[in-house]
């Protein structure tokens, strides 16, 4: 069940809060504070999923997505959007993107995990919502 | 006299056939006189055409109609009581006079279809016949060929002599066809050896051949019918009863028709009679010839002589009927002896009527009355008539005067000219007098007509309120109307003759056109310059502008003699087009003014819009920057308060946790309030689209009232929900709906202290109506309008006891807007409130 997941994220405490609730899960966290690093990381540890952040120096969550899409090996990898763009047009756009799920920020952290499940897809769900 | 006895002329006829030579002389008298008077009344007169051709008809030695056709019409005559007028002439006369109308019928006619085109026919023939050539005994003419190269005489204008032109031509022989006009000189001529041959028909060659030594050869040719015929039309009925006695007399082989044919055909009847007879006979006839011889030398002058006057009076009445004029002709005692044709086609009166009749009988067609005309003044001294009758000329001893006569024309007036002139005989005596009259009206309507047109044109020309203008091809005036003259201020004689330019034409147009050139090119192309505008000038020097219309006027030989030109002043029609230009232009210049400052003002505004727009774009970068700077220091906050209070960062105490439960309440209220600042101001600077989808409005409501089923039950209020089947699909924003109604639920339930919140929907034609009601605390009347202003919270008194941000029905509202529905509230203070929210099913409120 558990496993390792990719989070690319540059706010800290963020990254600290959801390494603290996912790992009390008994999943592995491996953490990028950039774009870059993170597709890096992707193609070397091949993450059960990939927890992505939109506000990222540089290279934008969207561009990350896209650049993710594009590796035939990361293909079946689900990409989670956590983010506090809150507008109209965000969700669709990251989606387009490439991203398979999308939570805003900021995280309820008695549901948090769930939904993060939720996205897996090797749970016998198999659809993606 | 026997009341069915003929008249004087059958009598006539009879007594001379019974043989009584004494009063043939008498009787001839008679006849004379009949054959010039015409009846005076009574039954129907019949005139008949009467011509040489025994025994057929003929007049015989006493001057008297004979033959067969003469018994006939006579037998039918008496019968009917018609009486017989004859006029005599050749065959050729008798056809003339039946076409003109001048008799009634001609006998004797055979039936062509080229003469049934001018004559009219009875049906029963009177005599059939067919066409013999004569020759001196001895001919040895055996067949139509033996003619060849011969004189044949043939009756004038008659059948035959068509008939044998045809039938020689049709053998290819040369004959020569002499037109003679009766039989009897043409025997004549056979006999004396002027021609070799002569055509009759049967009956007069039975007759007469042996008497001139001829006899009939083999040639014989077109058998024809004869009738009687009558001028086209018959239009005195003659002919139906012609052919009702025929079927009659040929019928009865005893009948008048046959004794007629048999005494003028039949041979004579021999008798052996004894000899002392004959003697007796001979000494009585020597004795009866002696005492007739007389007589009979007598009757022959006298009938030479009546023949001779009866052909000068025809000739006399033929040359008055040739006459075209209406002319009639009195003799010395005023009565009518020539009434002609013409006369008769004027007045409507027949000459029958009138001839022989005195007493100013000669008026009467033309005034209705009898009385003293033009013809009857020849008698009165010639200073008479100069003083009394001053519209009568007088040229020698003629008068010619004109008059008016309203009864002719059919009433409708006449205007006549007449001349009347006396005769004189062969000793210088009166005789008679002649009036001959021409109808002069249409020459006289012509005359008025030109005179009225003359007058209209010349009005016209003058009066015209156009210049009028004739000038010669050298450029000089001819005629200038009197409004042309008004108009430049001339008079006749000071501007006839002279040239137009220097006078009514400037040299140069103030736009600098030569007119000087103008006027040439206008002379020797009128049709170019048609129509024209120039300027011109008045005698005071004063400057116009004329509309002309130039037109060539040519004369006889078709060549350019003048133009005329008829104008009109448009002075002040230039003035105004010149004001309305000069109008144009200044609006031109306005125009291109206005457009200046109107491409100013764009720039200025395109500009500022591009402010505007750059100023939105930042406004949006700021809302996204907020949004998310905001948004993620509140991450960590309610992220770890979350996990503190879940316990998973280890055990904490009562008083930690109820701390740790504020923070996370403030919290929770502080990312409601940036989410509504956030929401109304991407609403307000229009960066808020909607997300339109199918969903089930149902489902919707279903799930909201269970978000907030746990904060009423806390409170204790009962949540009640009325959602029917019939609420179903709908295409919006779900989204934006549910916030909506969680909003309206939360106010709901913030708002009641006890009692209950129900849910309504309705599904109401293209919309649902949804409503939330409560029993809360109601809403003031006054304080309704600014419920959904923004940043507004009403001010229960309680200061701020209920915490929200005071946006959230600003949002709804604003949110409702964009969606094409409505929000509006019934509440009363202290007892509650209902929000009814309208909600269109498809986009644009389209069912």
């Amino acid at each position: 069940m558990n496993g390792t997941l990719l989070v690319i994220e540059d706010n800290e405490q963020n990254f600290y809060m959801m390494r603290f609730l996912l790992e009390k899960h008994g999943f592995t966290i491996i953490g990028a504070e950039n774009g870059r690093l993170g597709i890096e990381m992707a193609l070397r540890h091949k993450p059960r999923a990939i927890l992505l952040d939109i506000q990222l120096p540089e290279m934008d969550g969207y561009a990350v997505a896209a650049e993710l899409k594009k590796h035939d090996e990361l293909a079946d990898i689900p990409i989670i959007a956590v983010t506090s763009y809150a507008m109209v047009g965000d969700r669709e756009q990251i989606l387009t993107a490439g991203a398979t799920g999308y939570i805003e920020k900021p995280i309820n952290p008695e549901t948090f995990v769930d939904e993060i499940i939720h996205y897996l897809p090797d749970k016998e769900r198999g659809e993606i919502r | 006299m026997a009341k069915n006895r003929p008249v004087n002329q059958t009598i006539n006829h009879k007594t001379t056939r019974s043989g009584r030579p004494a009063h043939t002389l008498i009787f001839t008298l008679l006849l004379l006189c009949t054959n010039i008077l015409p009846a005076a009344a009574g039954d129907k007169t019949v005139i008949v055409g009467l011509y040489e051709n025994p025994p057929k008809i003929f007049t015989d030695a006493s001057g008297k109609p004979s033959g067969i056709f003469i018994d006939i019409i006579e037998n039918i005559a008496k019968k009917e009581n018609w009486k017989l007028h004859y006029v005599s002439g050749t065959w050729s006369d008798g056809l003339n006079r039946l076409e003109k109308g001048e008799i009634d019928l001609m006998p004797d006619v055979a039936y062509t279809a080229t003469r049934a085109e001018i004559f009219e026919f009875h049906k029963i023939p009177v005599l059939s016949s067919w066409y013999n050539v004569y020759a001196p005994r001895g001919n040895r003419i055996k067949s139509i060929l033996d003619l060849d190269e011969k004189r044949i005489l043939v009756l004038e204008r008659s059948v035959q002599q068509e008939a044998f032109a045809r039938l020689s031509k049709g053998f290819g022989l040369n004959i020569s066809l002499i037109p003679i006009a009766d039989y009897n000189t043409m025997f004549t001529m056979v006999a004396a050896g002027e021609a070799d041959a002569a055509i009759t028909n049967r009956f007069y060659g039975i007759m007469n051949a042996k008497k001139f030594g001829l006899e009939d050869t083999a040639v014989i040719f077109e058998p024809s019918d004869l009738f009687f015929a009558s001028a086209k039309g018959d239009p005195k009925h003659l002919l139906k009863t012609i052919d009702g006695h025929l079927a009659v007399l040929k019928k009865d082989t005893q009948s008048a028709y046959y004794s007629s044919i048999k005494r003028w055909t039949a041979e004579e009847v021999r008798f052996n009679v004894p000899s002392w007879l004959k003697i007796s006979v001979l000494i009585i006839s020597v004795i009866l010839l002696t005492s007739l011889a007389g007589s009979f030398v007598l009757k022959h002058h006298l009938n030479l002589r009546t023949r001779e006057l009866q052909t000068a009076l025809q000739q006399f009445t033929n040359i008055v009927e040739f006459l075209p004029d209406a002319t009639f002709v009195v003799d010395q005692d005023n009565k009518i002896i020539a009434w002609n044709q013409a006369c008769e086609a004027m007045t409507g009166v027949k000459k029958e009527m009138l001839l022989g009749k005195g007493d100013f009988a000669y008026a009467e067609p033309f005034f209705g009355e009898r009385r003293p005309i033009l013809i009857d003044l020849l008698n009165l001294p010639e200073k008479e008539i100069e003083e009394t009758y001053k519209y009568i000329q007088r040229k020698g001893d003629r008068l010619y005067a004109e008059s008016y006569i309203p009864r002719l024309r059919g009433g409708q007036g006449a205007h006549l000219w007449g001349v009347a002139a006396p005769l004189y005989d062969h000793n210088g005596r009166r005789c008679g007098a002649i009036e001959t009259v021409r109808d002069v009206t249409e020459q006289k309507q012509m005359e008025e007509a030109l005179r009225a047109s003359e007058r209209e044109y010349r009005e016209l020309m003058m009066l015209a309120n156009s210049i009028i203008l004739r000038w010669s091809r050298d450029g000089k005036i001819t005629f200038l109307n009197e409004f042309g003259l008004r108009f430049f201020g001339y008079t006749e004689a000071e501007i006839i003759g002279r040239h137009v330019v220097g006078t009514i034409v400037p040299e140069n147009e103030t736009t600098g056109r030569d007119l000087r050139q103008l006027i040439e090119e206008i002379c020797t192309n009128p049709k170019k310059y048609e129509r024209n505008i120039n300027e011109n000038m008045l005698s005071n020097g004063e400057s116009v502008w004329i509309d002309w219309t130039n037109k060539a006027v040519l004369d006889d030989t078709g060549r350019m003699k003048e133009v005329l030109s008829i104008g009109s002043d448009i002075t002040d029609r230039k003035q105004a087009e010149e004001q309305i230009r000069r109008l144009n232009d200044d609006l031109r210049r306005h125009a291109e003014i206005l457009e200046q400052r109107v491409n100013e003002r764009t720039a200025e505004l395109a500009a500022a819009m591009e402010k505007a727009q750059a100023a939105d774009r930042i406004k949006s970068a700021f809302l996204a920057t907020m949004s998310h700077e905001l948004r993620t220091p509140l991450n960590s906050i309610i992220g770890f308060t979350g996990i503190m209070l879940q316990g998973l960062a280890g055990p904490m105490n009562e008083e930690q946790n109820k701390q740790l439960t504020m923070v996370q309440n403030s919290s929770r209220h502080l990312l409601s309030l940036i989410n509504d600042v956030l929401d109304i101001s991407k609403i307000e600077a229009g960066q808020l689209d909607l997300s339109m989808s199918s969903f089930d409005l149902r489902e919707s409501i279903e799930k909201m009232v269970k978000l907030v089923s746990p904060l009423a039950e806390r409170k204790g209020i009962d949540l009640k929900i009325d959602n029917p089947e019939d609420i179903s699909t709908i295409i919006t924003d779900q989204r934006r709906i549910e916030q909506i109604i969680i909003n309206l639920l939360n106010n709901a339930i913030k708002f009641t202290e006890k009692g209950q919140v129900c849910v309504t929907c309705l599904n109401k034609n293209d919309l649902y109506l949804l409503s939330v009601s409560d029993t809360g605390i109601g809403i003031q009347p006054d304080k309704i309008p600014e419920l959904f202003q923004p940043f507004h919270q009403i001010d229960t008194g309680l200061s701020r006891k209920h915490e929200g941000t005071g946006l959230g029905l600003s949002i709804c509202k604003k949110l409702l807007d964009m969606m094409g529905g409505t929000i509006e509230v019934k509440s009363i203070w202290g007892q509650g409130s209902t929000f009814t929210i309208s909600i269109p099913k498809q986009p644009g409120g389209l069912s």
